[in-house]
C-alpha cells in the first residue's frame, strides 16, 4: 500500500506506523468506561434511595461521585484521546510514532494512577476540588504522564513528511500545551503527608483557580482533542472534503483565546470579585459561535452524504455526537448568563448539561472513532452492525431519558428555593421538601443510565467478537517523499505558512491561552485582600481543622455547597450572605457546585451537638425524607491527631497566625475541645468514648461555620446587608 | 469505507471550484465562506458582551450588591406587615384552637415541624421535654408558648417559625403543646430542664 503515488521529485521514504501502542489505548478506555458508568449508575441510585449506599463508607456518595467524575474524564476519555491522537497523528504527519517506548510508558503510568488515583478516592484521600482530587503524588505522575504525551505529539510533528499540519493536530496541539499549564497551576500544594496537602490558595483565590481549572478542564480536555478527532474521523469515515478552511481557522483560534476566559462563569453570584464575574460570563456567551463554528463543520462536511449516516455506525455515531455538542455549547452560554444561571447553578440542570456533553458528545464520538479504527488496525471487519446500532439506540434513549429528567429536576428545584408568599415567606421552607419532590427524576435518570450502561456493554461484546476475528498481518508499510523535498507553495497565506511550523503554532497556541488567563487570575491572586490580615475571622481551631479534614474525606462538597448567594430567598432559608473575608482560611474552599442537600454557610449554631450526632448516625430520624448516606462510623473512627503539628505548621507557612505555642498544645487542645462536645452529648446518653472519634471533631467544624460571621455582627465589625437600608 | 487516496472522496457539483490542494492522509479541505448567519451570531454575541460589559462595570449598572439591597427592601416591608399581624397573640382566636378539631390540626403541624427536635407527644430530646412542668423560656402561659413559637429563640437552637408557618398554624401547635401537659410517656421522656412553673 503507498500513501501517495510515487511523485517525481523526492526520495521516498519508507515507514509504518505504531498501532501496538493504539490497540492499548483503546482496550484501556473501554475497560474504564466500563467501571465509570457503573459507578454512575450506582451513584444515581444512592439519589434514588439512600439504601443504595450500602451502609459502607467506601461506597457512599461522597467518594463515589468523585471516582465515577474522575474515571470517566481522565480514565475513560483520557485513554480514548490518547487512542485517537496517536492513530490521527501519524497519519497526519505521515511519520511513525516519535517515541513508541515512551507512549508505552505513558500508558502503563496513566493506568497506574487511574487504579490507585481511584483507590485512593474510595479510601477517603482527596483534595476537595472537583475534577482535582487525586492527591499530591497522582498530581506529580498526571505532570510527567502529560508532558510524555507532549513530547511525543512534538516529536512526531519533527520527523514529519507532511510540510503543513492539519486543523486536527492544531486542536492536539492546543490541548497539550493549555491542560499542562491548567493542572500545574491548580496542583500547587503543600505536602502534610504522603497522602495529605493544602492548596497555597485559600478561598476567593482557589475558587477562581480551581474553575478557571474546572471550566477548562471541560473545554481542553472534553472538547478540544475531540474536535481535533472529529476534524480526522468525520471527513475519512464520509469520503467527504471539509467544509471550510476557512472556518476551520477562525474558529479554532476564536474557540481556544474565548474558552480560557469562561471559567468566572461556575462563580457568579459568590464572592469572587464582580468584574471577574462579568467578565466571565459575556466571554461565555461569545463562545457560542465559536463552538458552533466547529459543529458546522463537522455537520456540513457530511452533505451528499447522509445516506451513509443512515447506514454505518461510525457515522451514525459521530453525526450524531456533533449534533450533541451543539446542543450543549447553546447551553452553556444560555445557563452563564447571571439570570438564568441563578435559577440554574445548584441545581440538576447542571447535572444534565454536563451528561449532554460527556454522553452526548464524548461517548458517542469514542464509540464512532472506536468503531472506525478497531477493524482497520486489527485487520478485520466490525462483528455486528446491528449491534453497533442497538447500542446507539440504546445510548441515545437513555441520554434523552438523562436530560429530560435533569431539566425537570433542576427547573423544579431552583423556583421552589425561590418560592416566596407575600409576606416575604419562604413557600418551602423545609429544604427537604424540595429534595423529595425531584425524587421521581432521580429513578428516570437512574434507569436512563441503565440504558446507557447496557449500550456500553453491547460495544464491549461487538469489539470483542471484532478482536477475536482478527487476522495477524505484518505492519504495513508505507511510502512518501521526505519533507525537506517539499517546495514551498505558491502564493501561501500568512497562516498556510504557519502551518509548516508547528513550533511556532505551539507557542501562539501557548500566547493565545495565557492572555485570558493572566488578566483573569493576576488581579485576584496578587490581591492582598483575600488573605489572612486583620480580619475578623478566627483560624481553625485544632478540632475544626480535623473536622474540616473529615467533611473533605468523605466529600460532603458533593452534596451541600457552602456558599450563600445575595438574594433574598438564599437570605431567608440560610442566613447572612457569604462574605470574600470569612474564606481566608479555607484550604481548600468547599463552596461546592450541587446543592442535593442544603447550604452548610450558616449551619454552625443553628442545631445542638446533639442534633448532629443523631442525624450522621441516622439522617432520617431528624430530617424525615432525607436521601442522605449513613455516617454511622463517625461514631467509631479515631480522629488522625498524629499528623496534626504537621498540618497547622505547614497552615502557617501558608500564612495563618498560628502561633509556636497553639502548634505545640495543638493535640491537647483538640482534646479539650473534643470533650467539651463529648460531654455535651452524654447528657443526651451518648458515651464518652465518642470525645476521640471523628464524629466529634466534624461536629466541632460544623458548628465554627458561619461562627465568626454571626459573632462579628453582633460586635458591630460586619453589617449584615440583609436590611436593603445600606 | 474509506480509504487512505483522495480520490475516493465525493465532491458535490457545486463545490468543484472550492476543493482546496490540501491533502492530509487523503483529507481534503474546501474554500466555502464562513456563513453569514454564523458571523453575525459571532459579531451579535461580541457586541452584546461589550455593551453588557461596559454597562456593568462603567455606566452605572447596578452591582449585585445592590440589586440583592433592593429586593431586600421589598421584602423587609412584606415581612414587617406580616409580622406586625403575626406578633399580636388575641386571646378570642386562640380559644377557637383549643377545641377538638383544632388539637388535631395542632397535632398535625406539630408532627410536621416540631417532632424532629421535640419527639412524639413532645417528650423531648434534641428540644426540652414539653409535658413536664418545667420551662427553659416560657412562663407556662399560652401567650408567652406562642410567642416563644414566633421569635424563636437563636441560642436555645429553637428556630422563629413566624418566618416559616402561618399564624393559625402556630395558634394550632400552641394550643396543642398546651394540651399534652402530663402526658404520660411509654419509655424516653427528657429529664427536666429550666424552672417549674405550672400551667395557665
Amino acid at each position: 500500500m503507498s500513501t501517495e503515488q510515487v511523485s517525481h521529485q523526492g526520495e521516498m521514504e519508507q515507514f509504518s506506523y505504531d498501532d501496538k501502542v493504539v490497540k492499548k489505548y483503546i482496550l484501556a478506555s473501554l475497560f474504564w468506561g466500563f467501571a465509570a458508568l457503573l459507578a454512575g449508575v450506582t451513584i444515581a441510585f444512592q439519589l434514588s434511595s439512600w439504601k443504595f449506599n450500602f451502609g459502607l463508607e467506601w461506597l457512599t456518595f461522597g467518594r463515589l461521585r468523585p471516582l465515577h467524575t474522575n474515571a470517566a474524564i481522565f480514565a475513560f476519555v483520557g485513554n480514548a484521546i490518547f487512542a485517537g491522537v496517536f492513530y490521527s497523528l501519524q497519519r497526519l504527519a505521515k511519520a511513525r510514532l516519535f517515541n513508541s517506548f515512551m507512549a508505552n510508558f505513558q500508558f502503563w503510568l496513566w493506568q497506574l494512577i487511574i487504579a490507585g488515583g481511584g483507590l485512593s478516592l474510595l479510601l477517603g484521600y482527596s483534595h476537595g476540588k472537583e475534577y482535582a482530587e487525586l492527591e499530591w503524588p497522582f498530581d506529580i505522575a498526571i505532570a510527567i504522564a502529560w508532558v510524555l504525551f507532549g513530547v511525543n505529539i512534538l516529536g512526531t510533528l519533527w520527523k514529519r513528511r507532511e510540510k503543513h499540519i492539519y486543523v486536527a493536530i492544531w486542536f492536539y496541539i492546543s490541548t497539550f500545551v493549555t491542560v499542562a499549564v491548567l493542572h500545574i497551576v491548580n496542583s500547587i500544594e503543600i505536602p502534610v503527608s504522603l497522602m495529605k496537602s493544602y492548596p497555597v490558595y485559600a478561598g476567593v483565590q482557589d475558587a477562581l483557580v480551581q474553575w478557571w481549572y474546572g471550566h477548562n478542564a471541560v473545554a481542553f480536555f472534553l472538547t478540544t482533542p475531540f474536535l481535533g478527532l472529529m476534524y480526522y474521523f468525520v471527513p475519512k469515515a464520509a469520503n467527504r472534503p471539509v467544509y471550510s478552511y476557512r472556518l476551520s481557522i477562525i474558529h479554532f483560534w476564536s474557540l481556544i483565546f474565548l474558552y480560557i476566559w469562561a471559567g468566572p462563569h461556575h462563580l457568579l453570584y459568590s464572592t469572587l470579585p464582580e468584574w471577574a464575574q462579568t467578565v466571565g460570563m459575556v466571554f461565555s456567551v461569545a463562545l457560542w459561535a465559536p463552538s458552533w463554528g466547529g459543529m458546522i463543520n463537522g455537520l456540513l462536511t457530511l452533505r451528499g452524504a447522509w445516506d451513509k449516516v443512515r447506514r454505518d455506525p461510525v457515522l451514525k455515531f459521530l453525526a450524531t455526537a456533533v449534533t450533541f455538542y451543539g446542543m450543549a455549547t447553546f447551553e452553556g452560554p444560555l445557563m452563564s448568563i447571571k439570570s438564568v444561571n441563578h435559577l440554574a447553578h445548584f441545581t440538576d440542570w447542571v447535572v444534565g448539561h454536563v451528561h449532554s456533553g460527556t454522553i452526548g458528545w464524548n461517548y458517542m464520538m469514542v464509540a464512532g472513532i472506536f468503531y472506525f479504527m478497531i477493524p482497520r488496525i486489527w485487520n478485520t471487519t466490525l462483528y455486528s452492525v446491528k449491534l453497533a446500532n442497538l447500542q446507539f439506540w440504546t445510548a441515545t434513549i437513555g441520554l434523552l431519558m438523562y436530560m429530560m429528567s435533569m431539566w425537570t429536576a433542576g427547573i423544579t428545584q431552583g423556583l421552589m428555593w425561590r418560592a416566596l408568599d407575600d409576606g416575604g415567606r419562604l413557600v418551602y421552607p423545609q429544604f427537604i421538601e424540595t429534595v423529595v419532590k425531584i425524587i421521581p427524576m432521580y429513578w428516570v435518570r437512574a434507569f436512563g443510565g441503565v440504558l446507557i450502561l447496557i449500550g456500553f456493554m453491547f460495544m464491549l461484546y461487538n469489539i470483542f467478537k471484532t478482536i477475536q476475528q482478527a487476522k495477524k498481518e505484518e505492519e504495513p508499510v508505507y511510502q512518501a517523499p521526505a519533507l525537506s523535498s517539499a517546495k514551498p507553495e505558491a502564493h501561501a497565506g500568512t497562516h498556510r505558512k504557519l502551518e509548516g511550523m508547528p513550533m511556532v503554532f505551539t507557542i501562539l497556541a501557548l500566547l493565545a491561552i495565557l492572555v485570558g488567563s493572566l488578566i483573569e487570575l493576576v488581579p485576584t491572586l496578587t490581591s492582598h485582600k483575600y488573605l489572612a490580615q486583620k480580619t475578623f475571622m478566627k483560624p481553625y481551631s485544632p478540632l475544626e481543622l480535623v473536622g474540616r479534614d473529615v467533611y473533605i474525606k468523605e466529600g460532603c462538597y458533593v452534596c451541600h455547597s457552602q456558599l450563600v448567594r445575595p438574594s433574598p430567598d438564599e437570605y431567608i432559608r440560610y442566613g447572612t450572605v457569604s462574605l470574600a473575608e470569612e474564606h481566608v482560611y479555607d484550604r481548600p474552599f468547599q463552596w461546592g457546585s450541587r446543592r442535593i442537600g442544603p447550604d452548610l454557610a450558616r449551619v454552625g449554631g443553628k442545631y445542638n451537638h446533639m442534633w448532629h450526632y443523631k442525624h450522621m448516625i441516622d439522617p432520617r430520624a431528624v430530617t424525615p425524607g432525607s436521601i442522605m448516606p449513613v455516617y454511622d462510623w463517625l461514631e467509631t473512627k479515631k480522629y488522625d491527631h498524629k499528623t496534626l503539628r504537621k498540618k497547622m505548621k505547614v497552615m502557617a507557612s501558608l500564612g495563618v497566625p498560628y502561633s509556636e505555642d497553639e502548634i505545640d498544645n495543638a493535640i491537647e487542645n483538640a482534646k479539650a475541645q473534643a470533650m467539651g462536645i463529648a460531654n455535651e452529648l452524654s447528657e443526651s446518653g451518648v458515651s464518652k468514648d465518642i470525645a476521640d472519634k471523628e464524629m466529634v471533631a466534624l461536629i466541632a467544624y460544623l458548628q465554627k461555620l458561619g461562627a465568626d460571621v454571626k459573632q462579628a455582627i453582633k460586635d458591630g465589625k460586619v453589617i449584615d446587608k440583609a436590611g436593603g437600608a445600606e | 469505507m474509506s480509504t487512505e487516496n483522495k480520490s475516493e472522496n465525493i465532491i458535490l457539483d457545486d463545490e468543484k471550484a472550492l476543493v482546496l490542494d490540501h491533502d492530509y492522509d487523503g483529507i481534503q479541505e474546501l474554500d466555502h465562506p464562513l456563513p453569514s448567519w454564523w458571523i453575525a451570531t459571532f459579531v451579535g454575541t461580541v457586541v452584546f458582551g461589550v455593551l453588557y460589559g461596559m454597562y456593568y462595570l462603567w455606566a452605572g449598572g447596578l452591582t449585585l450588591e445592590e440589586e440583592y439591597a433592593q429586593d431586600m427592601l421589598k421584602i423587609n416591608k412584606a415581612k414587617a406587615e406580616l409580622a406586625s399581624k403575626v406578633d399580636v397573640f388575641d386571646q378570642k382566636a386562640y380559644s377557637t384552637w383549643t377545641t377538638k378539631v383544632g388539637l388535631a390540626k395542632g397535632a398535625e403541624v406539630f408532627e410536621e415541624n416540631c417532632m424532629t427536635c421535640h419527639e412524639e407527644n413532645g417528650k423531648g430530646d434534641i428540644g426540652p421535654n414539653l409535658t413536664d412542668e418545667y420551662w427553659l423560656l416560657s412562663d407556662g402561659t399560652a401567650e408567652s408558648v406562642y410567642s416563644i413559637v414566633n421569635k424563636g429563640n437563636e441560642d436555645n437552637g429553637m428556630p422563629a417559625w413566624g418566618e416559616v408557618i402561618s399564624k393559625d398554624e402556630m395558634y394550632a401547635a400552641t394550643a396543642y403543646v398546651m394540651s399534652i401537659q402530663g402526658f404520660e410517656h411509654k419509655s424516653g421522656a427528657k429529664e427536666p430542664q429550666g424552672k417549674k412553673i405550672p400551667r395557665k
